[in-house]
């Protein structure tokens, strides 16, 4: 599966760790990611010294703290200096930033965090911030109301319907009550759904995430150190991550764009993965995404039961990844694809392509 | 005493922003009660950019007055509001296309009722009574709902995009530092002693960053009121949104004695600017219980909001530099 952004390094993760989505930790987002640090260096025999970097996503927003990431730095260890990066985007795209830096093949290991606590702020209210400043942030424009405009986008063009809808969330809440870093999960039917009242028309809260903290966290290696640290390595065999206009008006958001040229630049065949974990954070992205990617009905979708399950902001696309490479660990997959998602109704996505051998 | 169950605040940044040749004359228009779009090639884009989407090319300023009417593309119907919203009651936002132009405008839509929305519905836009030339000046309603507005024009340009960004947040004390907080009320210093280094934290975040060991309860330890100040800053106020202060002031680190982190952020301004320095022997005086103030205190910033009265010298001699010099900041 060559690509364009698979590099001549082989990548592999060899240790995964999440904490539960809480509606509401207790404790400071440092200690999320504490937790983890200590559970990959355990699994792995390492030390904190044997780390070559690490890297994070978070926003300051959502705590509402300047510098907040700074703190986090604490979570991996505050002695001896780390060598780090951050981003003020999801975990996923540190995950990019990790591969790209582990090419140049003079360091072996990455550490990866993304970690999110969303209960102290009000969310739709920050996350209308990261829209146009000049003609939409002062509306207060904000993810779930583009949400409901893809969703009756959808239903305009025939391409999916309410009943559509209940059925993500019937199946990902069900598949929730396994998972157990899952926060809201439930067996309920499609018809129990589509009778609750609307929330964002024709959306209804179910079919948005619920309101979580935590955090996700993978170590990476590269060739033979992978294979020293794990004895079953999950190699990424791909990954890449475009995006589109900020300006919802120019885009066709029956579509995603940007995941279709992701996939397309992988090289992606979307009959060839045992299981999908999709960046669902409203149900209708589901659609769009299963569609974009070509994903036939033999691909499993969040068996964890995806965001619908627990969304914390920051973490959510790194724990697809997470999840998606713990399934190839088990052997429950030989093959897996995670994607992750940043901006509004899916401004801007992150592919990448997870398999048991390098080749 | 305080019960510590949640901690509020406010994050604000009142953000002003340049219009340039471009997004200034639309917002000017809507001030003034017009809608502007830009040609690009054949196509007029409203909201007009500096760019042609495609290919990304600068565009001339050349305008076009678009609307008033329009046609509604997808929407959504906000049943709850959010207080960022232009509508306190339940309306809609809308992708609208604008008679006369090729790419829609997002917005709201004053609709009286959820069930007269629908995809090919004509809108029209209303002007609020006030306007500062800012996207919010405009609206829309179904046409059936409009009426005639007279719009008076206003003065000079819209250079500048004012927006006040304020957000609340509100969560509970995470336990140290609530243990910490009592402590404090009863006029006592609460740290942490790592049962993995050895080192004392105050305020403890609840964890030893150094070998990364979750602390409890049972590692809490009482710290007296003396201490050394380790480093200080004397600070002249500028007039930044949201400034209290008006003349120099000093902060202060106070490494209290048995500690190994100092206390931040110690305000030591009964001590003279000619007076202070690092080495400096300083004993709390606590604050009558009563007159206790815990602003400023919650899970991010540590410090001793208005707790301590003064840091009084002692008139013992100088601690050495090399003595605190690990534990300064």
């Amino acid at each position: 599966m060559a690509s364009r952004t698979h590099g001549k390094e082989d990548i592999a993760i060899v240790a995964v760790a999440q904490t539960p989505s809480y509606r509401a930790f207790e404790e400071t987002e440092p200690l999320l990611l504490l937790t983890l640090t200590n559970e990959i260096l355990k699994a792995t025999g390492l030390e904190r010294n044997d780390v070559d970097f690490t890297i994070a996503g978070s926003c300051d927003y959502l705590s509402g703290l300047p510098f907040a990431f700074v703190s986090n730095v604490d979570g991996f260890g505050a002695w001896p200096p780390v060598y780090e990066s951050h981003l003020e985007m999801d975990g996923a795209w540190a995950l990019f930033e990790a591969y790209v830096r582990l090419q140049m093949g003079d360091i072996d290991t990455a550490l990866v965090a993304g970690s999110g606590k969303s209960s102290p702020g009000r969310p739709r209210e920050i996350f209308a911030l990261q829209s146009n400043p000049y003609y939409l942030a002062p509306l207060g424009f904000d993810p779930i109301s583009l949400a409901g405009m893809q969703a009756n986008a959808l239903i305009d063009s025939g391409k999916a319907t309410e009943e559509d809808f209940a059925r993500v969330v019937s199946r990902s809440r069900r598949d929730g009550l396994s998972n157990p870093y899952a926060q809201v999960a439930k067996d309920v039917s499609p018809e129990a759904l589509l009778k609750e009242p609307y929330y964002a028309q024709p959306l209804r809260k179910h079919d948005l995430p619920p309101i979580s903290d935590g955090a996700s966290m993978l170590l990476l290696a590269r060739g033979d150190r992978a294979r020293e640290l794990s004895d079953n390595p999950v190699w990424i065999t791909g990954i890449d991550h475009r995006m589109e206009s900020s300006h919802p008006g120019l885009r066709d958001l029956t579509e995603s764009t940007s995941t279709r040229i992701a996939a397309e630049k992988l090289g992606l065949d979307g009959g060839a993965f045992d299981v999908a974990e999709l960046m669902v954070t409203y149900s209708p992205e589901e659609i769009v995404l299963k569609n974009a990617l070509g994903l036939t009905d033999s691909v499993r979708i969040n068996p964890s039961g995806g965001p619908l399950c627990g969304h914390p902001v920051m973490a959510t696309g790194l724990a697809r990844v997470c999840e998606a490479a713990r399934l190839i660990q088990r052997g429950e997959a030989g093959r897996a694809l995670a994607h992750a998602s940043s901006g509004g109704a899916l401004q801007q996505n992150l592919l990448c392509t997870l398999q048991a051998s390098a080749s | 005493m305080p019960k510590f169950e949640t901690t509020h605040y406010t994050l604000e940044y009142p953000y002003q922003r340049t219009t340039g040749p471009v997004t200034g004359p639309f917002l000017t228009g809507l001030r003034d009660g017009k809608l502007l779009g830009i040609r690009s090639g054949s196509r007029v884009l409203c909201p007009p950019l500096e760019f042609d989407p495609d290919t990304f090319e600068e565009l001339e300023p050349d305008f076009v007055e678009v609307g008033p009417f329009g046609t509604v593309g997808s929407w959504t119907w906000i049943a709850e509001p959010t207080r960022k919203h232009p509508f306190q009651e339940p309306f809609a936002f809308a992708t609208i296309a604008l008679d006369g132009a090729d790419t829609p405008i997002v917005h709201a839509v004053k609709a009286s009722s959820v069930d007269v929305m629908k995809r090919g519905m004509r809108v029209k836009a209303m002007y609020r009574e006030e306007r500062v030339g800012a996207i919010t000046d405009v609206y829309f309603v179904p046409e059936a709902e409009a009426y005639e507005q007279k719009i008076a024009k206003g003065k000079g340009e819209v250079g500048i995009s004012q927006h006040l960004i304020s957000l609340d947040f509100e969560e509970s004390f995470a336990p140290t530092r609530k243990r910490y907080l009592e402590g404090l009320a009863r006029g006592v210093f609460i740290g942490q002693k790592s049962p993995a280094t050895g080192k004392v934290y105050i305020p403890s975040k609840g964890y030893d960053p150094i070998e990364r060991v979750p602390m409890s309860e049972a590692d809490d330890v009482e710290l007296p009121y003396t201490g050394t100040i380790t480093s200080y800053t004397i600070i002249t106020p500028v007039a930044y949104y949201g400034q209290k202060e008006t003349e120099p002031y000093i902060r202060a680190s106070v490494l209290l004695d048995g500690a190994d982190t100092p206390l931040g952020q110690q305000d030591l301004r009964t001590i003279s600017t000619d007076e202070i320095r690092a080495g400096m022997r300083v004993k709390a005086i606590f604050k009558p219980e009563a007159e206790r103030d815990f602003e400023g205190i919650d899970n991010r910033w540590g410090g001793t909001g208005g707790v301590i009265d003064r840091w009084e010298p002692t008139g013992e001699p100088d601690v050495p530099f090399e003595v605190f010099s690990q534990h300064a900041y």
